[in-house]
């Protein structure tokens, strides 16, 4: 079937069978690897994008349901080679290690700060409690975020 | 496997009479789980998500009717719930994870009908109603009827359901929804407990409704307990009696995640909770 | 030939916090990890594995898939041409099965199809007739006479290795002592949980040569594993290492590769790839031994500790692995870091028909550790010492000799690990934070001291070769020897040469290991990758960097019309100065003017090793005992466990660590909280279930792995002694962090309890069962 969509900001016209794994069709056919598959069954958050500006687990979506909808995919973040505040903060605070949560993690908090634009630590940890990440232990994540959410909110907390 | 998004309920109807070895789905999130263990996939998927009639989410005066499209962050958002719902609000922000809960659904919970089921020992206490719609027409059944069995329920193969309807509670009602995991997030329950309740004189308890999720094929609820707090304050003593008559009402199983004398034990351990938990 | 002024983009020195390079690229999604190659063309590939947990193979029936369409090779054991046997010292394990199976995860045929589910389908039609033979999952059991032997043709049965060392007196006086303790400890399973699973991608080249990308800790070695296995020459076979999605240990050695190469050998000149599912990674990965052991140790009146008796039994599953090498490092840690004249260590590593244990962070330490810090928290208790001024009485110096009968020649910074842990407020206010427990809630504080030794031992040589380019543009290249799996090693290195050359190292190129193009630089493993490459990356820079002056000052002399020593000329940001004149020339211009067998520069570096005689434990020698540079730390927990329903919250966690000086500090901090975050996992959440061979946590809704409201934010208080023999003083930081949390949680556990728990992971049920031992469940 032909999907039509909006992809990182371009609209997109896809041939493919509807069932198929929004994650297979963005890693295998769209050439867009950023977007990481580690668990198939939603327990790892690592396949997170943001449909329609909410985070979604693309592992657990089928090609069909994007119709009409707006993605976000981590290759969609940075503009012009400037990162965004979130993608900057991960990587001035240590929140990167192997990086292969990293995608999952920035667009899930993305989608916290959305919801929750002044969080706590507590709140930070809650929010991201559905991506795992099996190297940092998670402490310099949340000082990321934290970080991220003093700039947007322009400096004050 | 085809997968189409009927408009109306009708549509949905027809696809499914025509299509036999089809599946509704709601959020996906235990479904495409399921289809992804077993290797077993259906003919057809029909997504409920763009039916506007399963959309609705009324705040009615009597009730709240929560559309089997609504997802659970729509519930987490929605105020009646969080101040007048607590236990379901409670229990909605202890299933899964953000990205889950912002597609799966309550009625696919339900659906779902497992023992561990978060939402469910809130809707029992609470007792909500189902709301079926079939060839005929439609009809009613209360949850607490409608789920029969691990994963089973009274659903034909031409139903599904629209609606769960949860009557408002009256003022100055309290609910919890206590969740055992085996970690903080994105955990099954060993052990859920929910129970409702309002203070009268002197503390005292009155309409009280408990239930208890993971403790046996069903959620469990206990009438004996409930008649032994009924009239007695919210303290450590009364609480610890009422734990030893709900774990003797409990029938868990041992699996990977617990045994079954740990889930007994902490299904009466549980009611201590309230008495921290105390309200003036 | 003045340099326009350039704004200096600064230099990151050795000491300073410097994001790492590939963040960049990582947290835009750009970064190719190997799971994230999609060769055109390419074929999947993947393997059917047994159904028995210890069978001999009668026949395997492949017609049913190769007569499927859209399948373009079935292939078993007799495809392969080699030895098809893999392993580094013990080669135990088919590619694919020939004789028999011996756990669950053996692979018995694979296949080469043009789609996931062509290839799920070939799978399911492959027919083996298997004849079950008697299993054994007991590693006490595997040891009896009588028992089923999984490798038949090895005289010593079911053992891997047993060792013994003994010293001083032995246990022969420790029933004398004045106070005494025993424990009987058994750790289970752990699985790595990389996010990245195993995966990669292979293909023919025309010359015949075998060229794969693969999620590996060991590309080099891997080629000598596959040439031997395979029938191939190593020469031709080609292995390219990306940034790792995780590794941990669990990705060092051969995982997919051999299928990989097989099934290139047989896809018709496509290329082909596999990619383990999170199930198949937990059912065919190695994970991390289970032990069990006895600890008895005993100290005088006044708390100087006399005598260790212990016996340490390691499951090492069905092949060998590294399971020889886990053994060996925990039998040399067994007593702790302690003086302790008479040891009495024996130990075992048994096969099972169990999954495969191999290495994983730790690598045999925190199993050690979880016995020996539980049982000196015993013997406090025993003797009413504090079990910190305990610790701090015993914990060893420099020039001691560790229990093992190891004399420690290098930096010894335990005791200002103790001292630093005891100035702590979570330490010297525990008693008020533990009396101040709300409601239903008990508290404990418990602490662990450990050490861990870096590198490979005596015997195999710890080596790296650094390679260093500078390019025309006068810009910089690295040549990483040794797989970044996420310790951000490759970005050090820069930092290392940047920090010599007076460089920025953010934009330097780095090249990640490739057996084509960087150069043999040994495992990403033993906490050893910045260590011993960071030492071969300083020589190579020293050496680039006198090779760029000399030239600098001979094209300066030509200007100056007259000879410039090279003393006199120092590199800075982009240029070349001499500074009596202040002239420069731009590095680029300087870089032109060399040849190119002149701008690359190769380093060779081989880690001095221990080599002092050892009375015990010689059969140990050659799987890397003794060691020789050692880091230490301190670590404390506090924890909250819930009388209702046992389940444990850990509330904060202290790491005092001695991993030498901090090159990079939030590198050190990611490391030290990563493997902290690891080895809470390890004692609270992760419980690994196998019966019978079959494993019954098999993802991740079953394998409970913490997520971000499981963990606490921790302290971490570098102690840092100059080691001499590591780069810029430096010691290796990747493994200490995760060595000692299990014990320190379970002396929390028995401090808030009561009652010790001593059987595997601290589930909820085991703490709830505790309290109701000591009388405190259900109670406010």
């Amino acid at each position: 079937m032909t999907l039509n969509f909006i992809l990182n900001g371009k609209n997109l016209s896809v041939e493919t069978s509807p069932d198929r794994r929004v994650v297979d069709l963005l890693r295998e056919d769209l050439g867009l690897s950023g977007t990481k598959e580690c668990c198939g069954s939603g327990e790892c958050g690592a396949c997170t994008i943001l449909v329609d500006g909410e985070s979604r687990l693309s592992c657990l979506m089928l090609a069909a349901q994007l119709e009409g909808r707006t993605l976000l995919t981590i290759e969609g973040l940075a503009s012009n080679g400037e990162l965004h505040v979130v993608q900057q903060a991960f990587v001035d605070h240590g929140g990167v290690q192997c990086g292969f949560c990293t995608p999952g993690m920035v667009l899930a908090t993305l989608d916290l700060l959305r919801r929750i634009p002044d969080p706590t630590r507590a709140e930070v940890r809650r929010e991201l409690s559905g991506n795992l990440c099996r190297c940092t232990g998670y402490q310099k994540i949340v000082d990321a975020v934290m970080a991220a959410a003093r700039t947007l909110n322009g400096g004050m907390s | 496997m085809d997968v189409l998004f009927p408009r109306t309920l009708e549509e949905l109807q027809k696809l499914r009479t025509k299509t036999p070895g089809s599946l509704v789905m709601a959020g996906g999130t235990d479904l495409l789980v399921k289809i992804r263990k077993t290797g077993q996939k259906p003919t057809a998927i029909f997504c409920i998500e763009r039916i506007a009639e399963l959309q609705r989410l009324d705040v009615l005066d009597d009730e709240i009717v929560i559309g089997a499209a609504v997802t659970l962050q729509q519930l987490l958002e929605c105020d009646t719930i969080k101040t007048e719902l607590t236990a379901l609000f409670e229990a909605l922000s202890a299933l899964a994870s953000p990205p889950v809960r912002h597609s799966a659904t309550l009625v696919g919970n339900v659906c779902t009908a497992s023992p561990a089921g978060d939402t469910l020992p809130p809707l029992y206490v609470f007792a909500a109603e189902v709301e079926i719609s079939n060839t005929s027409g439609r009809r009613r059944q209360s949850i607490a009827e409608f789920i029969t069995g691990p994963g089973k329920t009274t659903l034909q193969p031409d139903e599904i359901v629209t609606a769960v309807r949860v009557p408002k509670p009256v003022d100055g009602m309290h609910s919890v929804y206590y969740k055992v995991g085996k970690r903080k997030a994105m955990a099954i329950a060993v052990a859920s407990m929910a129970a409702r309740f309002e203070f009268g004189e002197a503390g005292a308890i009155k309409n009280i409704k408990m239930a208890w999720g993971s403790v046996g094929p069903t959620v469990v609820r206990a009438i004996d307990v409930e008649a032994y707090l009924t009239g007695c304050p919210l303290s450590v003593d009364y609480l610890r009696e009422a734990g030893r008559l709900a774990s003797a009402a409990v029938c868990p199983i041992d699996d990977v995640r617990a045994s079954a004398d740990y889930r007994r034990q902490v299904t009466g351990n549980l009611l201590l909770r309230l008495a921290r938990d105390k309200r003036d | 030939m003045e340099a326009s002024l350039v704004v200096n983009p600064g230099v990151k020195e050795i000491g300073q916090s410097a994001a790492r390079l590939d963040a960049y690229t990582k947290v835009t999604g750009e970064e190719k990890f190997a799971a994230d190659c999609y060769p055109e063309g390419f074929l999947w590939a993947g393997v059917k594995r047994s159904e028995h947990a210890h069978a001999r193979i009668l026949a395997i029936d492949t017609t049913g898939a190769t007569a499927l369409s859209r399948v373009v090779s079935v292939l078993t054991h007799r495809d392969i041409k080699g030895k098809n046997r893999l392993g580094i010292f013990e080669k135990d394990q088919p590619i694919l099965a020939d004789e028999r199976v011996r756990h669950y995860g053996d692979a018995v045929a694979l296949v080469v199809a043009e789609s996931k589910a062509a290839l799920a389908e070939a799978l399911a039609a492959i027919r083996v007739e298997y004849e079950p033979l008697p299993p054994v999952f007991d590693p006490e059991a595997a040891l009896e006479t009588g028992a089923p032997i999984l490798h038949p043709t090895r005289p010593a049965g079911n053992v891997l290795i047993q060792s013994e060392i003994v010293c001083g007196d032995g246990a022969v006086n420790l029933g004398e002592c004045a106070f005494q303790a025993t424990v009987k400890i058994q750790t289970g399973w752990q699985e790595h949980a990389f996010l990245e699973t195993q995966t990669g991608v292979a293909w023919m080249e025309e010359d015949g040569t075998l060229s794969m990308t693969v999620s590996t800790q060991t590309p080099f070695r891997d080629r000598l594993e596959l040439a031997e296995a395979l029938g191939l020459s190593p020469a031709k076979i080609h292995v390219v290492a990306p940034c790792l999605g995780g590794g941990f240990g669990g990705k060092d050695g051969v995982s997919v590769q051999g299928f990989l190469a097989l099934a290139a050998m047989h896809s018709g000149g496509r290329p082909v790839k596999i990619y383990y599912s999170r199930e198949e990674s937990i059912l065919a990965g190695v994970k991390r031994h289970p032990m069990r052991a006895d600890y008895s140790v005993g100290c005088d009146k006044d708390g100087v500790l006399q005598a260790l008796s212990c016996n340490l039994l390691f499951d090492t599953g069905a092949y060998a692995s590294l399971g020889a090498e886990v053994f060996a490092l925990a039998m040399e840690h067994a007593g702790g870091p302690y003086r302790i004249p008479n040891v009495s260590i024996h130990g075992s590593a048994v096969y099972t028909n169990n999954p495969v244990s191999g290495a994983f962070r730790g690598f045999g330490v925190p199993q050690a550790a979880a016995a020996m810090e539980q049982v000196i928290d015993e013997l406090a208790k025993a003797g009413g010492f504090d079990p910190l001024e305990l610790r701090r009485k015993n914990a060893v110096r420099r020039g001691d000799t560790s229990p093992t009968g190891v004399l420690l020649t290098q930096t010894t910074g335990i005791l200002e690990c103790l001292d630093q842990l005891e100035r702590h407020p979570l330490w010297r206010q525990r008693k008020k934070w533990c009396e101040s427990a709300p409601a239903f809630k008990r508290r404990g504080v418990g602490i662990a001291t450990i050490y861990h030794s870096v590198g490979f031992g005596p015997a195999i040589a710890d080596y790296a070769n650094a390679k260093l380019e500078i390019l025309t543009d006068g810009n910089f290249r690295v040549y990483a020897g040794v797989s970044d799996m996420g310790q951000g090693n490759a970005s050090t290195y820069a930092q290392i040469a940047g920090h010599i050359l007076c460089q920025p190292h953010e934009i330097m190129d780095i090249v990640l290991p490739d057996t084509a193009r960087t150069l043999p630089s040994a495992s990403s493993s033993a906490s050893r990758t910045t260590f011993t490459y960071g030492n071969a990356m300083i020589g190579a820079a020293e050496l680039l960097r006198d090779r760029i002056r000399a030239r600098a000052a001979l094209m300066i002399s030509f200007q100056l019309l007259h000879s410039v020593p090279i003393e006199e000329v120092a590199l800075l940001p982009g240029v070349a100065r001499h500074l009596p004149s202040g002239r420069s020339v731009p590095l680029s211009l300087v870089a032109t003017m060399m040849d190119v067998s002149e701008r690359t520069v190769t380093y060779s570096y081989t880690c001095p090793v221990n080599n002092q005689p050892i009375a015990s434990g010689e059969n140990l020698r050659m799987h890397g005992f003794p060691h020789r540079v050692v880091t230490y730390g301190a670590q404390l927990v506090t924890v909250e466990v819930d009388t209702l329903t046992g389940e444990t919250v850990v509330c904060d966690m202290l790491n005092c660590v001695d991993a030498g000086r901090v090159l990079n500090p939030q590198a050190y901090e990611q490391q030290v909280q990563g493997g902290a975050a690891q080895g809470l996992g390890y004692a609270l959440f992760e419980e690994f279930a196998v019966t019978d061979g079959r494993i019954l946590t098999g993802d991740f809704s079953t394998y409970i792995l913490p997520t971000a409201l499981d963990v606490p934010d921790m302290v971490t208080e570098p102690v840092t002694p100059n080691e001499k023999d590591g780069p810029f003083g430096m010691k290796g930081v990747g493994e200490i962090g995760i060595d000692g949390v299990f014990p320190a949680i379970a002396n929390a556990i028995a401090v808030a309890t009561g009652v010790r728990i001593t059987a595997e992971t601290m589930s909820a049920e085991k703490v709830l069962a505790a309290l109701r031992q000591t009388g405190q469940e259900g109670r406010p």
